[in-house]
């Protein structure tokens, strides 16, 4: 055994007994699968094909205190200039990875909309969610991990035809660092139910931290879901995230990633189109400077007739930032009338930085329309000049090209006060 | 208000301009003319500072000030224009944003307040009347999706907002109808001024039938080899360009 794979050991056997549920034999059997499935394969290395770009080895290194800590007091106000909504009349706050109740607040819910911490959730509704959570043989080791650790989190569902038309926020801060969070998120819209959802991970501290996240999201026949997940991560957080959606028949999900700051950001995404009529939209923009990283793996599997999936990666590398984008594309033998778009494109604005890109299409069916399309390019000098020939400064004219780049993604953000703060947050990093 | 002189410069290593010597002065239109490959982008781009020319001697005074020393931006904020030949489109950049940062931008630099969102529209919708575009081409990105003459319109309008001291209007009648050329000329014309001065470069006389030049020089080989008044531009229409070889062979070799 490896020994960073013997300090997880030994904080899971600190930690399993408080963690919740645990008097379920269910639970305490779910997490300790996951645990099994982890300590299996241990840290993935380059030998994995997931793995052939990113290395773990500094997140190998950091022996950090799993599990939630008393968080220091924070302040609504300290909060609100930095959140994404600062208005949202429902939110969910987390600080160092506990659900904080005097900084949350939820509107009334219409009728079939339920919004809730998971640690407040009792044993008996407990076990539905776990249904929701799905096979931990199925997941990612680091979302195999999250299984086994995992202490809070949101669990929002919309009751069939049900809508909540403004968007919940749940935000997550991390304040004091040198710790590991485990959150999971479960969204789950019935036939017909609408939702939007804007997961935010805000680090106030540079220190070294890990957060390991699970997203889980269900849509049901005909629902439609909005999601969104900004990375606005401390120099020291490493932050990998699993997203899992399954949709089913006629379903809609637009899911929106944008990977803004952080020392090593990793993403796992992953949507099921099991039935007929299904639709995705994958948006992402991801930015590294210094020796920052950012990698998303994506994967939609077209598992029925007629489905489509329109999938935009854009990403802006300074420095010696690194970037990997690879985007896998399944079409089953009976998926025909597929419509699959990829794009992947990428500005490199030094000449340290690096991105590895690759579009993977598996393609079962004869009959279906898939394109996919990758860019590596740098500023365009004559677009530099001619901005400067109007009297514009060279930094001016470089930060509107790059925003010029990098803004349609944000452009497509449905919600127009989660796009207008994504807008500034885009332009504040270029004009520093 | 500018003084070239003895200017060489060359693209990669290939010398293109070889001595030029032209002077203007305040309230002067000046025309360059001359074939394919003399080198009249080559000087005009000289002048608005782009990167991958290389000057190689000689000396440009504008205002009296060194003009070569100078960044791109800061010869624009001095009141130096280009109108591009090729005009770039620059997706993502809205077209009032860029004319209101530009304006901005160079009222800054002259010690002048910033004009306000209301005062700012105000002025930029008087001169598209001027220039008989359309209210809707201020919100669509950098000349993406111009046609030819919408965007050599969209650079007059950048002029006619920026009301520069030296402009320098490079090939602006290529690609352009005769109704887009009167358009045009009727822009470039409402902004002559004695304190203003312009050089149109062109390979064709049709610009100077709309646009009378006080001054017209024939640029060949990288040199400039004949100047004369107006009817020097009725000359070359007659003749072509045919009768520089034997005044330039240079600029005969390196026309295409």
């Amino acid at each position: 055994m490896s020994t960073a794979i013997a300090h997880y050991l030994a904080e899971f056997e600190r930690l399993a007994p408080s963690l919740p549920w645990q008097d379920s034999p269910q639970w305490q059997a779910w997490r300790q699968a996951g645990w099994d499935h982890f300590a299996a394969g241990g840290f993935p290395t380059a030998r994995h094909e997931e793995w052939k770009y990113t290395s773990l080895a500094a997140l190998e290194k950091l022996r950090l205190p799993c599990g939630p800590r008393a968080a220091a007091p924070l302040e609504w106000d300290t909060l609100r200039i930095r959140a994404l909504l600062p208005e949202a009349r429902h939110r969910l706050v987390f600080v160092d990875g506990t659900y904080q109740p005097q900084l949350s607040r939820l509107g009334p819910l219409p009728a079939g909309i339920h919004v809730q911490a998971l640690s407040t959730q009792t044993a008996e509704r407990s076990a539905a969610l776990q249904a929701f959570l799905g096979t931990v043989r199925a997941r990612t080791p680091f979302a195999a991990l999250n299984a086994a650790f995992m202490a809070d989190g949101v669990w929002a569902s919309a009751e069939a035809g049900a809508c909540l038309e403004e968007p919940l926020l749940i935000l997550h801060v991390t304040s004091a660092g040198h710790q590991v969070h485990h959150l999971a998120n479960v969204v789950q819209v019935a036939e017909g139910a609408r939702l939007t959802v804007v997961e935010q991970y805000l680090g106030l501290t540079d220190a070294p931290c890990f957060l390991n996240q699970v997203t889980s999201l269900h849509l049901g026949a005909g629902a439609a879901l909005t999601h969104l997940k900004l990375q606005q991560e401390g120099a020291g957080t490493y932050h990998i995230g699993a997203l899992q959606a399954h949709q089913q028949r006629d379903s809609r999900l637009e899911s929106h990633a944008f990977a803004l700051s952080g020392v090593f950001g990793r993403n796992d995404m992953e949507t099921v189109l099991a039935e007929p009529g299904a639709g995705v939209v994958l948006k992402g923009l991801y930015r590294v400077a210094g020796r920052e990283l950012q990698d998303f793996h994506t994967s939609i599997r077209h598992d029925s007739p007629d489905c489509s999936s329109e999938e935009c990666f854009k990403g802006v590398l300074e420095g010696n930032g690194r970037a990997v984008f690879n985007g896998k594309i399944r079409v089953a033998r009976d998926a025909q009338h597929t419509v699959s778009q990829q794009t992947n494109h990428n500005l490199l604005l030094s000449d340290q930085a690096e991105v590895d890109t690759k579009p993977q299409l598996e393609i079962f069916a004869d009959d279906v329309k898939c394109s996919h399309g990758t860019t590596v390019g740098q500023l365009d000098e004559s677009q530099w000049f001619y901005l400067r020939s109007r009297g514009i400064g060279a930094d001016l004219a470089r930060a509107l090209l790059i925003e010029a780049f990098a803004l349609d993604i944000v452009a497509s953000v449905p919600v127009p006060a989660v796009r207008e703060a994504l807008e500034q947050l885009v332009r504040s990093r270029d004009h520093v | 208000m500018l003084i070239i002189k003895e200017l060489h410069a060359a693209v990669g290593d290939k010398p293109i301009l070889k001595g030029i010597n032209l002077t203007v002065r305040a309230g002067e239109v000046h025309a360059i003319m001359g074939p394919n490959g003399s080198g009249k982008s080559t000087l005009s781009n000289v002048l608005a500072g782009r990167e991958n020319m290389t000057v190689t001697a000689g000396s440009v005074q504008y205002l009296g000030q060194d003009l070569l020393a100078m960044e791109v931006e800061e010869r624009a904020r001095a009141g130096v224009f280009l109108a591009f030949q090729y005009p770039v489109e620059i997706p993502g950049v809205g077209n009032v944003y860029l004319l209101k940062a530009a304006l901005n931008a160079q009222r800054k630099h002259r010690g002048l307040p910033e004009l306000d969102a209301m005062e700012f529209l105000a002025l930029v919708k008087d001169k598209m009347k001027l220039m008989e575009m359309s209210e809707s081409m201020l919100y669509r990105a950098v000349n993406e999706g111009f046609s030819g003459g919408e965007k050599k319109r969209n650079e007059i309008l950048q002029m006619a907002v920026l009301e520069p001291t030296l402009s320098i209007l490079d090939e602006t009648d290529s690609g352009l109808d005769i109704d887009a050329l009167k358009i045009v000329a009727n822009g470039v014309n409402s902004l002559r001024h004695p304190e203003r001065a312009m050089i149109l470069v062109t390979h064709y006389q049709r610009l100077l039938e709309v646009i009378t030049p006080d001054f017209v020089h024939v640029l060949a080989g990288g040199r400039i080899v004949r100047s004369g008044g107006p009817e020097l531009a009725h000359e070359l229409e007659k003749q072509g360009y045919a009768w520089l070889g034997s005044e330039a062979p240079e600029g005969k070799s390196s026309a295409t």
